[in-house]
């Protein structure tokens, strides 16, 4: 029984990690540029498939695949923030439905592209940490775990201690006041947009060898990422972070003991039952980031 | 003139909301801008700071046009704006906040010699410096906004209703910052509903009724005027 816990305990790990670099970036996104990128899960999809290029089919190595799909979607955050959302700045609800749009193109492409089979990329390493006769960690799933960590604290030291962080937050918190200290609300805009969706495409990108991946990966994608930022607080990083964690122990306990279906639902009676109770979300409140 | 608005006219859709104003900032002057709910006050000081675009006018930052820049560009020339209703980062700390301020800076001994000013200007923003800002009481969030503009090294101060919302013995410890700012050769011009207090600072004044200038002249000689007394100081 300890040996299920502990097991279940690291897979929940795992995707806690892959959650949070997805529901970070969607929080920075709304905070910063106040939109909701319903694409935020083809990010991610494009990601997975930016490796399927370069180290599936090209036999790149695979942290060169995994680099560039971070600057790869991370540039296309820049064209969607150009393109889409700084025309619609004064109209969340266009932003939102031009993401929408945007995901469809996306998806289209990626089929286009590569078909609407499933993919499967050759394992990065089969290497296996052996903590018991049941408790295992691959060694692909430790490199998303820590890839996350580092990323998330790289992330969190740059909205603290730089100035370009603050800026970031100040324009989260008040635009107009930001503007008037000289802060570019174009430039917050496409530093947030690039770091959101570089994150996406990052988690993507490592998760690629673990996963089937399609055209159509970002749908659940997205709704467990729109789950846990509700639960965390909508506008709140930490509580995007905590709550990431929250639910992937949940999902991934009630699918070992029961199965995913059910997982789901609990996953989704979370939400609802934080959206009872404080329905600013766990860490949210009025104000933003 | 260090700053001046030329027949400056702005409107929010179809509805005009201050026309033909013609405002001069010397080097080193107090400049109030006084008027009832609605005249324009604000307004005009977002025209100078970019945040609403003019119809028709100019606005001139020590004879270079500057109406038309958006407001992160007019912050490098040296203005500053402290908004109505402070709009300091609640979730930022104080210090956060102050260096904010200094965003646009190269100058870093000089942006911490600042910061040291605004810290012996205002003790108790150093006490509160890993504060969160929105922990803060009115007076103090009002210092915060003013020490924030200070940050940027501004000419000019465009101080919109300071001592709204704040209590008597705030609004004159205000009042003095504002004298003591000046005195360090800092123009300021300042927005105020508190028409008493603001002709007493003031070098020269601007009386704005629904969007017209309706009276303008030094400010004793305003705070003399039979109307304005009338009107603005309740005499």
């Amino acid at each position: 029984m300890l040996d299920l816990l502990a097991q279940t305990g690291l897979n929940a790990v795992y995707a806690a990690s892959y959650i949070s670099l997805i529901a970070v970036g969607l929080v920075l996104i709304f905070g910063v540029m106040g939109v909701i990128n319903f694409a935020h899960g083809e990010l991610f999809m494009v990601g997975a498939y930016t490796v399927v290029a370069l180290y599936a089919d090209r036999h790149l190595p695979f942290l060169v695949a995994v680099a560039a799909g971070l600057v790869f979607v991370g540039l296309l955050g820049l064209v969607m923030e150009r393109a889409l959302f700084r025309p619609l700045r004064d109209n969340p609800l266009g932003g939102l439905v031009a993401s929408i749009g945007f995901l469809m193109i996306l998806q289209a492409v990626a089929v286009l592209g590569f078909g609407v089979r499933m993919v499967h990329v050759p394992p990065v390493t089969q290497e296996v940490i052996v903590f018991s006769d049941r408790i295992r960690l691959p060694v692909a799933r430790l490199y998303v775990i820590v890839a996350a960590v580092v990323l998330l604290s790289g992330l969190w030291f740059f909205l603290k201690r730089t100035r370009f962080g603050w800026a970031l937050r100040a324009s989260a918190q008040d635009p107009e006041a930001a503007a008037l200290q000289g802060i570019s609300i174009n430039q917050t805009a496409r530093i947030a947009m690039f770091i959101g969706a570089a994150l996406a495409g990052v988690a993507g990108a490592l998760t690629a060898p673990l996963v089937s991946i399609n055209p159509h990966m970002g749908h659940s994608v997205i709704v467990t990422a729109f789950i846990v930022i509700i639960v965390g607080g909508v506008g709140s990083l930490e509580g995007a972070v905590i709550a990431s964690v929250v639910y992937a122990f949940v999902h991934t306990f009630v699918t070992t003991l029961y199965d995913g279906v059910i997982a789901d639902i609990v996953g989704l009676s979370l939400m609802l039952l934080v959206l009872i109770i404080k329905p600013t979300g766990l860490f949210g409140s009025a104000d933003r980031a | 003139m260090l700053l001046e608005a030329e027949r400056i006219c702005v409107s929010y859709g179809k509805v005009s909301a201050i026309r033909d104003i013609t405002i001069r900032v010397p080097e080193g002057k107090i400049v109030t801008i006084i008027g009832g709910n609605g005249a324009g006050k604000t307004t005009t000081l977002r025209a100078f700071s970019g945040l609403v675009p003019l119809r028709s006018g100019e606005i001139r930052f020590l004879g270079k046009r500057i109406d038309g820049m958006s407001a992160d560009k007019i912050v490098a020339h040296g203005i500053a704006h402290v908004p109505e209703g402070r709009r300091i980062f609640p979730n930022m700390t104080v210090e956060e906040n102050l260096r904010t301020g200094a965003f646009l800076r190269r100058d870093h001994a000089a942006v911490e010699k600042d910061l040291a000013d605004v810290f012996a200007r205002f003790p108790r923003l150093k006490e509160r410096r890993g504060q969160r800002a929105q922990t803060m009481s009115g007076g103090e969030q009002q210092m915060l906004a003013i020490g924030r503009a200070l940050m940027s090294d501004p000419r000019v101060l465009l101080m919109d209703e300071p001592s709204m919302g704040l209590a008597p013995v705030i609004v004159e410890e205000i009042a003095q910052i504002i004298e003591e700012i000046n005195a360090r050769g800092l123009s300021v011009v300042l927005v105020e509903q508190n028409a008493e207090l603001a002709l007493e600072l003031a070098d020269m004044a601007y009386v704005l009724e629904t969007g017209n200038m309706a009276l303008e002249g030094p400010a004793h000689e305003l705070h003399d005027n039979e109307h304005v007394r009338a009107a603005y100081l309740g005499l």
